[in-house]
């Protein structure tokens, strides 16, 4: 077999100091270290640098580590969090009574158009506000459901309260 | 036919809003990222800040995860990187002091049945800063390329994507690495 050092193959002689080679290739390196003063050499150090790591215990992780992992994951909220978290609390205690009474303005309003024949000449102030304030609370209602449902706190064990 | 990345479907699971797998690629990855960066900073607590970042960043990343690279691959990119830039900036200055300390940062000895004498002790000791200086001593590229060989026994193909390089710039990596630790540590045998 050509000499690995000959070669460059360097990648061969690591492994087979580490004894990570298949059986077949060990033999036969087996038999070309034995007779290669270069191999030899290189097979004897790396060895001795491998059993060196080995002896390098990096101890033990402490026993906080996720208690400290899981308080930083809580802590590091996003911006977007930040701007939706206020309107949390706003979302969660009054959007049913608030939809509930845009449902029943957005109905009158259905209703008036239906039913109402237009005045001539009404007040132009009054008839916009008639006509924009189901827009607005739609227009609310809608933006408080995009915001209860982005709005989704990151527990202590790392898990989404969606979960 | 490649063997199925476990560790990538539980993160697409983390993805998928199932918390408990983040637990599961915590238990399992935890100890390996802690060591792997304290053999790169050599020292506890700086370890032991990164890993919590590392983990962070994933955790911070569930819902762009995308599996193109095994996960031990990217776990270890995101801790390499991490550990790089805490070399560079001048984090390893303390390293370098608790070298010459005599550190209660140096983990004790296990030895389940017979206590070691004195002597032997201090023969440990020492062997064990000798390495720790060897090591301290590679440049940060090379440092990461023996430590992910040695101790996570990653393949050339994920060491090289982990240092954003080609597989032979890989191997010369290590060559030149472990040529400097066998001048300083051949001794030892």
């Amino acid at each position: 077999m050509k000499c690995p050092m000959e070669t460059r193959e360097y990648e061969v002689l690591l492994a087979y100091s580490s004894h990570k080679l298949d059986a077949a290739e060990q033999s036969l390196l087996d038999g070309h270290v034995e007779s290669c003063p270069a191999c030899r050499e290189f097979v004897l150090a790396q060895r001795a640098v491998c059993d060196a790591l080995d002896a390098w215990e990096a101890g033990p992780v402490t026993a906080d580590f996720d208690r400290r992992l899981f308080r930083r994951i809580d802590e590091r909220v996003s911006w977007f969090d930040r701007v939706v978290r206020p309107f949390q609390w706003f979302g969660f205690r009054h959007v049913v009574p608030i939809a509930a009474s845009a449902g029943v303005v957005l109905m009158a309003g259905l209703l008036l158009q239906r039913t109402a024949v237009m005045p001539p000449g009404p007040e132009r102030d009054t008839a916009q506000m008639e006509a924009l304030q189901p827009e607005q609370l739609e227009r609310a209602l809608d933006e408080m459901d995009a915001l209860s449902q982005l709005s989704r706190p990151v527990h202590a064990d790392g898990a989404d309260s969606a979960m | 036919m490649t063997a199925p990345d476990l560790d990538a479907e539980l993160m697409l699971r983390v993805k998928d809003g199932d918390g408990s797998s983040f637990g599961v690629l915590l238990d399992k990855h935890r100890v390996s990222v802690v060591h792997f960066l304290y053999r790169m900073v050599q020292n506890h607590a700086v370890a032991e800040e990164l890993a919590q970042e590392v983990f962070l960043r994933v955790y911070r990343s569930r819902a762009t995860y995308e599996p193109t690279a095994k996960f031990t691959t990217w776990l270890f990119r995101i801790a390499t990187h991490l550990a790089l830039n805490a070399l560079r900036d001048g984090k390893h200055e303390r390293v370098l002091e608790r070298l010459d300390e005599t550190s209660s940062d140096l983990p004790a000895r296990q030895v389940p049945d017979v206590r070691p004498s004195v002597e032997q002790s201090m023969v440990y000791q020492a062997k064990l800063e000798e390495v720790r200086r060897a090591v301290a001593a590679l440049p940060g590229k090379q440092r990461a390329a023996v430590l992910m060989h040695k101790y996570q026994e990653l393949e050339y193909t994920q060491i090289a994507k982990v240092l954003n390089c080609s597989e032979s710039a890989v191997k010369s990596l290590l060559f030149r690495a472990y040529e400097t630790l066998r001048a300083r540590l051949a001794h030892m045998a």
